[in-house]
């Protein structure tokens, strides 16, 4: 039996709240605090469980004599590699182009368009992110150090299984069929023209 | 019917109890009282679970608000189609639609194989009855949908209006059809493990029942890219996500599974191999249902999670357990008896084919445990996002690509030169001129290029295929054309369905590779100014804003902006796009605000208009995305479907026939020197 208290409290927690005069922000941040409430289940409600306060500056000063180094589309490009936090899974551009109700993408956002004016180039910028943020603000790992596991275990595992596979055919090519499998056949009596026919009878494959 | 339908749901938790007990001891102790009251009991459980659901069905459709669940999943002034789909679009819901399914399944698959499969069948019951038991308590003890309020609510919480659409509202059941069927066949895998047998009788149960569980996978997971890209205006279907991979990952193990079993049927090989797919596809199905529901990795889908996710990890684990237990043990006692012959033979290309596929499942399941493992490892959390997965998947499908044209061709056991150049000659040349043609053209990414050169070569092989049947039944039968086609794929259903859903296949990678040359354009408009910009294919565009407009409907409000369409001066119309707050009676806001994207669709490309936002009265600040070729991946999704009830449409009683034949036939000269695919 839930309660009425337990059930509205629920709802509060929902998206729902903003209907109960919650500010988007709050109510947003409540859901998202709700998220890890293991007695809660959460269902339909919430879509996109965002954290509006996720955002952190990313400021440096701008350079002496600074001209931008990235033009437009290397910018998007370059916020295409970058991860915005509010929870929706999204990189930056695709985000802030998509979601209105974010504040976090825009945010960030601003920040890459500071540091570009400011004579930044995409590594640096790239570099001053991960600094704040820490390495998950990156679409997808460094390739370095233990992260070199993650990128080249599959092709390894991949060309190691697939040369084992090779060895495997090469080695029953080479060696004499098993006694088994020739006493198998033996005990076909029947010239392969016959039991090709047979084979097409049997399958009602008679086209060839 | 309610409280029948609670009530039936311990009843049917006893009932599964019951029916794995006596199944289990029954095969134990060869006691066959012991394994008929198993299967009366599993039926029984379906009954109970039946009632069950139509009581949560009546609960919604007579919108009962005094039980929490429909309480928090409808509202009085939904559509009652959505009322009706709320049923699965819970927590607590989907996991009885689970249970409903799972038990249908088990109850026909025990009935209509219970006399052929006498060895198997008390194995098969418990596991499944076992299966059910855990799903059943589940929902019992930690997500009970008939859980009721203390007090009546006027009115539900409603769905989310994403939610509140066709493709979502056959999206999840088809994938739990797809999900759940493979517990059918886990449920032979195991009981041939424990009996010891692997018959051609077993491979013909396994068989239809993977093939059904591929069937809808492909459906749900091709809906829910389309539910992606329509509803949630980011621009793209397919985003890497760790739901979105768990539903992939048995999609690709059953259709790796699907070809190495043919070897099987025909050779009698890789019966080991083919056990240890089958087992793998349902553990990974249950380890997809963990990662919704335990949230341990984020996901957008994380809406979902819930503390059955533990639950779902001890019976993750146990079901690992003990399954790798039986293979370790009993494994070696379903040896194989012949082996392959020639590197270049039509094994050794579905050999590979597994090989990748494979491959694929495990390069997207690590991508997806990584960053667990990585912040277990090091403390370091990362995200492994679209760019991990689409560098390492991208070569791996285009070999997989290759092989889906090479693997049918190729003849069985040894291939001849002779063989090889009948076969390949004509595919392989349209395959150059494809890839000169775009180049020509100017398409110079490598990729890019090399996977419509495949498409170009296995699109050949099919048509090649189609071609020597038709005209080999034009020939013996005197048929024409349309007859010889449709007598042609009738009579050979698995194989010509088969190369139907390979040329879906073909659709869906050409349009995958037609994303390499995506554009987005960042646009902000003021009312009456215009946007220019090029198209991927050079086509000069125009879009002149008609201004901003704000709406209210009585159960949403609306801010819209209407573009109108120019392509190379020419007229295409008006595109919208909408912002929508849904509201509740007393016009407050319920969930958060939606995009409506606007969309026109080509065959050759779509575009795709997001309002992302609005300044002041009039400025909208928009994304315009060039998307070629996207409406390839849901013709090419309809065609997969296709070729896939073709192949699954019963061919009377000629299976067993052909089963028994390649079971005890085989000779290394006569299928050598047949034609392919014999």
């Amino acid at each position: 039996m839930t309660s009425r208290r337990e059930f509205l409290t629920r709802v509060a927690t929902g998206s729902a709240a903003l209907a109960l005069g919650g500010g988007a922000t709050s109510a947003a941040a409540q859901q998202r605090g709700a998220m890890h409430d293991s007695s809660i289940v959460r269902d339909t409600t919430n879509l996109f469980a965002m954290d509006q306060s996720a955002a952190k500056a990313v400021r440096f000063p701008p350079k002496p004599n600074a001209k931008p180094l990235l033009t437009n589309a290397e910018r998007d490009e370059l916020e295409h590699k970058i991860r915005c936090q509010c929870g929706c899974t999204l990189d930056v551009f695709t985000c802030r182009t998509t979601d209105f109700s974010c504040q976090v993408s825009p945010a960030m956002h601003a920040d890459v368009l500071a540091l570009v004016q400011g004579g930044y180039s995409a590594q640096e910028i790239i570099d001053g992110f991960v600094s704040t943020y820490g390495e998950r603000v990156l679409m997808a790992p460094k390739k370095s150090g233990f992260n070199l596991l993650a990128w080249f275990t599959p092709g390894v595992a991949v060309i190691v299984a697939g040369t084992l596979i090779a060895v495997w055919l090469r080695r029953w090519k080479n060696e004499p069929a098993p006694v088994a499998a020739a006493n198998m056949f033996s005990t076909v009596d029947a010239t392969p023209d016959e039991l090709a026919r047979l084979d097409a009878a049997v399958r009602g494959d008679d086209r060839e | 019917m309610i409280l029948i339908g609670e009530l039936s749901l311990w009843v049917a938790l006893l009932m599964a109890a019951w029916s794995a007990t006596v199944s289990y001891a029954g095969g134990a102790l060869r006691r066959n009282d012991l394994v008929s009251s198993g299967v009366r009991g599993l039926y029984a459980t379906f009954a109970m679970i039946s009632l069950a659901s139509v009581g949560l069905w009546t609960a919604l459709l007579t919108k009962d608000f005094s039980l929490e669940y429909v309480a928090s999943h409808i509202s009085a002034n939904m559509p009652a189609v959505y009322i009706f789909t709320a049923f699965w679009s819970g927590q607590a819901g989907s996991m009885l639609f689970w249970a409903l399914i799972l038990s249908m399944y088990g109850t026909i698959a025990i009935a209509t194989s219970r006399s052929r499969n006498r060895e198997l069948v008390p194995w098969a019951t418990g596991t499944i009855s076992a299966i059910l038991l855990f799903f059943i308590a589940t929902t019992c003890f930690k997500a009970n949908p008939f859980g009721r309020l203390d007090f009546l609510p006027v009115d539900g919480r409603g769905m989310n209006p994403q939610l509140q659409n066709p493709g979502m509202a056959i999206h999840p059941p088809n994938l739990y059809l797809g999900y759940v069927a493979t517990a059918i066949p886990f449920a032979f895998a195991i009981a041939a493990l424990f009996s010891r047998r692997l018959d051609a009788e077993w491979l013909g149960v396994v068989r239809r029942w993977t093939l059904l569980s591929w069937f809808f996978l492909t459906i749900g997971i091709i809906l829910g890219m389309w539910w992606a890209y329509v509803e949630l205006g980011w621009g793209g279907y397919w985003a890497w996500d760790p739901v979105e991979n768990s539903s992939f990952l048995p999609w690709l193990t059953n259709t790796a599974f699907l070809h190495s079993i043919m070897i099987q049927e025909k050779r009698g090989m890789l019966r080991k191999w083919n056990v240890v797919l089958v087992v793998v596809s349902f553990l990974l199905a249950i380890f997809g249902t963990f990662i919704t529901r335990s949230g341990v990795i984020e996901s957008v889908h994380s809406f979902a999670q819930s503390p059955v996710g533990t639950w779902f990890a001890t019976f993750f684990f146990l079901a690992t357990g003990i399954t790798i237990y039986l293979v370790g043990t009993r494994l070696q006692d379903l040896e194989a008896k012949v082996e392959l012959e020639s590197m270049v033979s039509r094994e050794a290309a579905f050999l590979y084919n597994n090989l990748v596929l494979v491959g694929i499942a495990f390069a997207v399941l690590w991508g997806t445990v990584f960053p667990i493992l990585s912040e277990w490892a090091t403390g370091n959390k990362i995200t492994v996002g679209p760019p991990f997965f689409n560098t390492v998947n991208v070569p791996l499908g285009l070999l997989l690509l290759a092989l889906t044209g090479i693997g049918p061709l190729i003849a069985w056991r040894r291939a001849s030169v002779s063989n090889l150049k009948r076969q390949f000659a004509a595919p392989a040349a349209f395959s150059v001129v494809v890839a000169a043609v775009l180049f020509a053209l100017g398409m110079h990414a490598v990729y890019a290029l090399v996977a419509y050169a495949l498409c170009g070569f296995v699109t050949g092989t099919i048509v090649q295929e189609f071609y020597k049947g038709v005209r080999a039944r034009q020939t013996i039968h005197e048929e024409s054309l349309i007859p010889a086609f449709v007598h042609l794929v009738g009579r050979n259903r698995r194989r010509y369905g088969g190369y139907i859903v390979h040329a879906g296949i073909v659709m869906l990678f050409a349009a995958f590779a037609g994303l390499a040359f995506k554009t987005e354009n960042d646009v902000t408009l003021k009312t009456g100014e215009t946007f220019d910009v090029r198209d991927p294919y050079g086509h000069q565009w125009r879009f002149i804003s008609q201004g901003v407009s704000t709406s209210n409907r009585p159960d949403r409000d609306v801010i819209a902006v209407g573009l109108e369409m120019f392509r190379d001066g020419k007229r295409l119309g008006i595109i919208t796009s909408e912002k929508r707050q849904y509201l509740d009676s007393q016009h407050q806001t319920l969930f958060q605000p939606i995009t409506q994207v606007g969309i026109r669709s080509t065959a050759q490309l779509d575009t795709y208009v997001v309002l992302a936002g609005v300044r002041g009265n009039d400025v909208a600040e928009l994304r315009v995305t060039f998307n070629p070729l996207v409406v390839w991946v849901w013709i090419g999704g309809f065609v997969m479907m296709i070729g896939g009830l073709i192949v699954m449409w019963p061919q009377a009683e000629r299976r067993p026939a052909q089963a028994g034949y390649a079971a005890t036939i085989r000779t290394p000269r006569a299928e050598a020197e047949l034609p392919v695919g014999v």
